[in-house]
């Protein structure tokens, strides 16, 4: 068998392609999102991205049937819950506790109060490597609070925890650096690839600048003043891993099992808009849909640290920073 | 060829390895720079990554030389001795491109990452000079190991402690290279106000992730040396010409093999106590690592190894062809190959699977009525025992393949009886131990109620259940029912430790879910106990028996030789997909929770870039192997040594149990 050598190569390469499927495949089963909704700000909303993003929080926790943790407790209801936790501190420390309080306690000393039957385990999430500021707490506690209660921000942030927090938190900034881009990029350049509809990338035919560009994708117009350098470049490169309000691809499934996908663009009693990823609006009658639910990736490719150069890519940050 | 080449190479990645600390001095204000366009983080993984699969190679086939020469002294079988000679022989060569690599390795980091190389020179800057030192003395014995092989044939034990001490300065130079790694992940001595190191070089060395890292690469290197020899017997053997040569590769693809799995069996618990660690170091790293961003590639990892536990069993299961007698135990190999299929589908069932709207529709739910529950730590637990059990009889099967009943053991002396006595002593005492530990165990040490104690009652009695197979065992063997008592232990062992606390573990789960660490232990002291035990009896039920017929050497099918090099590809591609884990792990963090990672490559790779990046690093690695193969072959000379006739029993353990 002189070819042996030639075949046990082609048996290699044959057995790396297969791998790679396969890591391709669960890829695309297991999306990578954990989340289909961001906000700023604080707010219930914000808090549900943290919760169930950056703040990790969902490796613990699980809500209700959402999530799969359970090495920290199931945390629907806390919003009703937290007061009767805090008549139980109030009557172990002998200090007044408000509901806001031992919310806030929760994440400033996570060692102070335990649920019985777990672990005191839980990092302190203001701390690197989470390292969360306080006003993400403060959205993470909104959220919570929507679970059975009712959300009180100004109660949060009068919470003499809150205070600590914000005191001890400052002293994290000092020390981590803060993100920035490590080539210049040509804003020029940029543009042009930006607007380029044969190019590698065609930003615009999803994006709306000014008064050019399609609606699938949000409007860049204004982009920079509210966004920062690195949630551009994450939103570029990872584009599922957090989808803007409002462009939450959905998927319906009608009760003729026809299944149409799109971002909802407008929905009444009667009907629901999709538009599609091609830019055709579906008009689907409520009465004709079997199940509707938001997906977890993005419309926008996820393959632009592949088709773009690393100057390439700053090009177009460099371009889309200069949209405020 | 090789030998002209070995120089230069050698000598130049050593000039680099030298002058790489004094580069961080050198280094300017920026913190991060590019790669001829390249993203720097992609280059850095590649050149990372290779030369750390050249690492484990110029570690694992020393380890595996070494066992294989002292298997040949003690059976005064030459073809043992020409198996390491020959492996040493590549060794040369692969020192070169290993000090090559990490010379380039070292050059890239300190020119893309200046920043983070310079913090890590100011914590370890000694130890790097220490670490081309060791280098330095590691090439010298492993010059003086290769050329004085002939010449210390007369010296056999010395050259062996050569041998021994090549594998030594290796080991050692894994750990110092490992504290780097383990030091970014678990970083020690660091000032938590100013994130300045404030602790001296020991502490970073000794940081808690540093042993659990050293104990796992040291047996995946033992299993990777043997993958590595089984694919170039494989690839010799689809080469060969003759009945011999044939008979020589396939003998040498299952010392191989048998090599390769005893270093994998224990694999699964290191990386248990490596995992334990991690959680204990960073609950959140834990977390991430399992339930977060890494719990698929988790499921990758499982494809993997399972992979590697199938295929290992399968090329027993095709070689038992080759054993006259193995008739007796062929029908009984379907079941095993069942239980392997079903413990391999469980361990790869992910349990919180994103479901699209219409999935969800079909199934009824966001997860699975039933499947969910397979993909919990407690039901994979249950199977990886099962899994190891399985292929640890697999190999019980193969090895009586052509042997009838020995020597009766009441009629084997008193050597051997106090041999049964000793070992099932030491597994009684840590049966025992454990059965203890958790009679006191305090539930407040877990954060648990007193009333939580209740469940920790199971799974200590099981543990004294299984001392009592111990006692009931070795009677058994004593009354000449050996074969029977192997059975009904392995039995008992599969019920306790695969379907009680398998099972149990959920209600664990669900009602004291720190203690389930406790749950997972006691099945691994079972395990670990059952291995030992009844591979000592089977020793002595065995030892001098009659050979039904002679191992046909070279009668086995070609396809076999594909599932070897499929080994070695599988292997190579779980070190880079550990390697992914462990340096993923880190999230956007440098040094963990201390320093930055501010690059636009600070970014979390899914599982399919993964999986691309790491089958370039093993085309790389498996290509360049080759070429060393190529080189290091004596043209024009066969060195194959006819094969003795075989009558005895086929593995390297059974070779030494007959001396």
């Amino acid at each position: 068998m002189k070819n042996s050598f030639a075949k046990a190569t082609v048996f290699t390469l044959i057995v790396c392609v297969v791998y790679v499927y396969v890591a391709f495949v669960i890829t695309e089963i297991s999306g990578g999102a954990k989340t289909a909704a961001t906000a700023k700000g604080v707010n219930p909303e914000a808090g549900e991205a943290l919760f169930w993003g950056k703040g990790k929080c969902w490796t613990c926790h699980s809500i209700g049937g959402r999530g799969s943790a359970i090495r920290g407790p199931n945390q629907e209801g806390l919003g009703a819950r937290a007061a009767q936790r805090a008549k139980e501190r109030t009557a172990k420390t002998g200090k007044p506790y408000t509901a806001e309080d031992y919310l806030m306690e929760s994440h400033f000393n996570p060692s102070a109060y335990v649920v019985e039957g777990y672990k005191d385990e839980m990092p302190t999430v203001w701390k690197p490597p989470i390292g969360l500021t306080p006003d993400e707490l403060l959205a993470i506690d909104t959220y919570l609070q929507t679970q059975g209660g009712e959300v009180n921000v100004s109660a949060l942030m009068d919470s003499r925890f809150f205070a600590a927090l914000k005191k001890e938190a400052g002293n994290q900034e000092a020390i981590v650096s803060a993100w920035k881009p490590y080539l210049p990029g040509d804003p020029g350049k940029g543009k042009e690839l930006f607007f380029d509809t044969e190019g590698k990338v065609v930003c615009i035919k999803c994006h709306t600048v000014g008064k050019t560009g399609g609606k699938v994708g949000p409007e860049l117009t204004h982009v920079a003043a509210t966004r920062d350098a690195q949630f551009i470049t994450e939103s570029i490169l990872e584009p599922s891993k957090v989808i803007a309000s409002g462009f939450e691809p959905y998927l319906v499934a009608t009760k003729r099992m026809q299944f149409i996908t799109g971002i909802k663009k407008n929905e009444t009693p009667d009907y629901v808009e999709l538009l599609g990823k091609d830019g055709t609006l579906h008009k689907i009658p409520k009465a004709e849909i079997g199940r509707m639910a938001a997906q977890k990736t993005s419309f926008m490719p996820g393959n632009f640290r592949d088709v773009l150069t690393v100057e390439e890519f700053h090009d177009i940050l460099s371009f889309v920073l200069t949209l405020k | 060829m090789l030998r002209r080449l070995r120089i230069p190479f050698l000598t130049s990645g050593l000039l680099l390895l030298f002058i790489i600390p004094a580069l961080a001095q050198q280094a300017g204000p920026a913190d991060y720079r590019t790669f001829f366009g390249m993203d720097s983080r992609l280059a850095i993984w590649i050149i990372a990554e290779v030369h750390l699969m050249f690492g484990a190679f110029v570690l694992g086939v020393p380890i595996f030389a070494v066992i294989i020469e002292i298997v040949g002294a003690k059976t005064k079988d030459p073809r043992y001795d020409r198996l390491a000679y020959e492996f040493t022989k590549l060794l040369t060569g692969a020192y070169g491109f290993t000090a090559i690599l990490g010379g380039l390795l070292a050059f890239t980091l300190f020119g893309l990452y200046p920043k983070v190389m310079d913090y890590l020179t100011g914590v370890f800057g000694d130890t790097m000079y220490t670490y081309a030192l060791l280098f330095f003395v590691e090439s010298t014995t492993l010059y003086l190991y290769y050329y004085l092989w002939d010449t210390m044939q007369a010296r056999k034990g010395l050259h062996i402690f050569l041998g021994i001490l090549l594998n030594v300065w290796g080991t050692i130079l894994m750990m110092v290279a490992n504290s780097w790694v383990s030091f970014m992940m678990a970083p020690v001595g660091v000032d938590p106000k100013t994130g300045d190191f404030v602790g001296t070089v020991w502490q970073a060395i000794s940081n808690p992730l540093w042993m659990p890292i050293n104990f796992h690469r040291l047996l995946g290197n033992i299993a990777f040396g043997g993958f590595i020899c089984g694919a170039y017997a494989a690839v010799k053997f689809l080469e060969a010409t003759t009945p011999e040569e044939r008979a020589h590769y396939d003998w040498m693809g299952y010392v191989g093999n048998f090599v390769a799995v005893c270093g994998l069996i224990p694999i699964p618990f290191a990386g248990y106590y490596l995992g334990r660690e991690v959680y204990s170091t960073s609950a959140v790293m834990g977390n991430n690592m399992m339930g977060g961003a890494f719990s698929w590639t988790f499921i990758i990892q499982a494809i993997l190894i399972g992979g590697l536990f199938i295929g290992a069993n399968f090329y027993l299961w095709i070689g038992m062809h080759r054993i006259p007698g193995s008739e007796r135990y062929t029908p009984y190999l379907k079941y095993l190959n069942m239980v392997l299929l079903v413990c391999f589908a469980i361990w790869l069932t992910p349990h919180n699977l994103p479901l699209s709207a219409e999935e969800q529709m079909m199934v009824g739910g966001q997860y699975h009525p039933t499947l969910k529950y397979l993909g919990l730590m407690s039901g994979k637990n249950a199977v990886v025992n099962f899994m190891i059990l399985s292929t640890f009889l697999s190999f019980l099967l193969y090895r009586r393949a052509n042997k009838g009943d020995g020597i009766p053991f009441s009629q084997q002396g008193v050597g051997a009886k106090l041999v049964l006595w000793g070992v099932a002593a030491v597994c009684l005492s840590i049966l025992g131990w454990y059965a203890r530990s958790l009679f006191q165990l305090a539930p407040a040490s877990m954060d648990l109620s007193p009333d939580k104690a209740r469940y920790f009652i199971l799974p200590a009695v099981l543990l004294l259940i299984q001392m009592g197979g111990i006692l009931v065992t070795v009677v058994l063997t004593l009354i000449n029912r050996g074969k029977m008592a192997q059975l009904l232990y392995l039995g008992l062992a599969v019920l306790n430790a695969v379907f009680i606390l398998g099972i149990y573990g959920y209600k664990v789960m669900a009602v004291a879910n720190p203690f389930l660490r406790n749950v997972a232990f006691a099945q691994w002291m079972i395990l670990m106990t059952t291995l030992l035990f009844v591979a000592t009896i089977d020793l002595f039920l065995f030892r001098r028996a009659p050979i039904i017929g002679e191992m046909k050497w070279g009668q086995i099918p070609a396809y076999s030789q594909y599932v070897l090099i499929f080994l070695c590809i599988w292997i190579v591609q779980l070190i880079g997909l550990m390697g992914f884990v462990r340096s993923g792990l880190r999230e956007n963090w440098h040094i963990y929770a201390v320093l930055k990672d501010t690059s636009p490559g600070s970014w979390t790779p899914d599982n399919f870039l993964m999986a691309k990046m790491v089958s370039i690093c093993v085309i790389l690695f498996l290509g360049i192997v080759s070429f060393l193969f190529w080189l290091s072959q004596d043209r024009g000379a066969k060195t194959v040594i006819a094969l003795p006739e075989q009558k005895e029993s086929p593995s390297p353990i059974d070779s030494l149990s007959h001396h």
